[in-house]
């Protein structure tokens, strides 16, 4: 047995649960999941959520990044295309993590771990709902060793 | 190609004894008779030094970056390759065409270096995998021409055969592969450097303390670099696969850059890099009626 496989074993012996990071559009998602919060819908605790200004500020680097420090899912959620507060940032966003998926997956990670949603601000329910099938989606494929940087 | 050297050396005289360009850019003979180097040539009488045969393989255009700031003209000798780098540069307002002084040169496809090392002086030399697979034999921009230009069959579309190949792979093995080839990975930045789509002033991995690439060589730090360049250079990478040839430790670095290319001609229309210089670059603009996958 070796090495991740000791460890592998023994987070998921440890009662693991996912680590998700989701990066937040702060007009749109973060507002959708205030007023998630707000309508007493329930979802699960496993997301931490990182308020950006535009889903156009993340870029490729972010979530490679956030694998290399031992999340199990990254979720960028943005306005809506022709909602953005900035005219046009997510039209960017839209282009390159169409990109950015395909050469994740390409290069071998599950397309499951990392996914792109619109939430505007009134969709409560699907931030709920988006947050609650990514859980259950990752729980499923376990935790993530890819891309991990050991020392993490 | 005799008779071309000839006529090269004759064309980098007059330019610079006219004074109409104060260097010159070709290629001379390197230590091996399977080697050239790049060579700056800046005396008339030094143009003798200057070559043409069938390992001018480096691409010419990424020097231009040191000449940016020169008071003068540089003449430049030019493949199909390097025109299309001269172009992405000027796409990138990294160099004012007016500066410069192409001279065409019509390209054969060169041959293997590293082949040529392995199978020694007499054997049939193949010719380097991305003269194989080039498009573009003839430059696509030019002032003064110099021989005749290549009359034949070139593949109408990027060969992405490998690409496809490793796509249909479990995501395991996929990532197995990945990561066996850049485990290799020495981080000695030569791709970069030698990469004509590479033009940013301050390169994010020499922004150390930033802290996004760690200095300690492990596999996840060489797949951020490997991941982070590809997108880098997404859109912009005009296939030259000098990133390949200048690897040493053999990483096929052109798989994620033609995985890449292949995306963009599937998801925004076909795209080929630095054959013009006023569009804009696929990953610098937007469509409204670009796929929808976000839902």
């Amino acid at each position: 047995m070796s090495v991740n496989e000791v460890q592998q074993n023994k987070e998921v012996e440890q009662n693991w649960e996912p680590k998700i990071l989701v990066f937040a559009c702060t007009w749109c998602t973060y507002a959708g999941a205030d007023l998630t919060g707000l309508s007493r819908l329930q979802y699960p605790p496993n997301i931490r959520i990182l308020k950006v200004p535009c889903s156009g500020r993340v870029n490729p680097q972010f979530v490679i990044k956030a694998f290399q420090k031992g999340v199990d899912g990254v979720l960028v959620a943005g306005c809506h295309p022709g909602d953005c507060h900035y005219t046009s940032g997510n039209y960017f966003t839209r282009r390159r993590f169409l990109l950015m998926r395909r050469l994740m997956e390409y290069i071998g990670m599950e397309p499951q771990r990392f996914q792109n949603r619109w939430i505007s601000a009134a969709e409560a329910p699907k931030f709920q709902q988006v947050i609650t099938e990514m859980t259950e989606e990752i729980r499923t494929l376990g935790p993530n060793r890819k891309l991990r940087d050991d020392q993490w | 190609m005799v008779d071309l050297t000839l006529e090269i050396r004759k064309t980098a005289k007059e330019l610079l004894e006219k004074g109409e360009a104060k260097v010159v850019l070709g290629w001379e003979k390197g230590n091996f008779p399977y080697s050239t180097t790049p060579v700056f040539i800046d005396k008339p009488e030094d143009t003798e030094r200057l070559i043409w045969d069938e390992y001018c393989i480096n691409n010419l255009a990424l020097y231009m970056l040191d000449y940016k700031h020169l008071d003068g003209k540089v003449g430049i000798f030019v493949k199909g390759c390097d025109s299309r780098g001269i172009n992405r540069l000027v796409q990138d307002k990294q160099l004012d065409r007016e500066k410069v002084i192409l001279i065409g040169l019509s390209c054969p496809g060169m041959k293997d270096e590293k082949k040529a090392k392995e199978l020694g002086p007499n054997a049939d030399i193949p010719m380097a995998q991305k003269c194989q697979d080039c498009r573009y034999p003839d430059p696509v921009v030019y002032d003064v021409f110099l021989g005749e230009k290549q009359n034949k069959k070139v593949p109408e579309k990027i060969d992405t055969s490998d690409v496809e190949e490793m796509e249909t792979k479990s995501p395991d093995e996929k990532y197995r592969f990945f990561t066996t080839n850049y485990e290799k990975c020495l981080r000695c930045y030569a791709c970069r450097n030698v990469c004509p789509a590479c033009n940013c002033k301050e390169c994010i991995f020499d922004q150390t303390a930033t802290g996004w690439l760690a200095k300690a060589n492990n596999v996840s730090n060489n797949m951020f670099f490997a991941l982070t360049r590809a997108m880098h250079v997404g859109g912009r990478c005009i296939e030259c696969g000098e990133c390949e040839r200048v690897c040493s430790v053999n990483i096929p670095i052109m798989l994620l850059n033609k995985k890449i290319i292949k995306d963009i001609n599937f998801l925004f229309g076909d795209y080929d890099a630095g054959l013009e210089t006023e569009e804009r670059l696929p990953l610098g603009g937007y469509d409204y009626t670009d796929p929808e996958e976000f839902m």
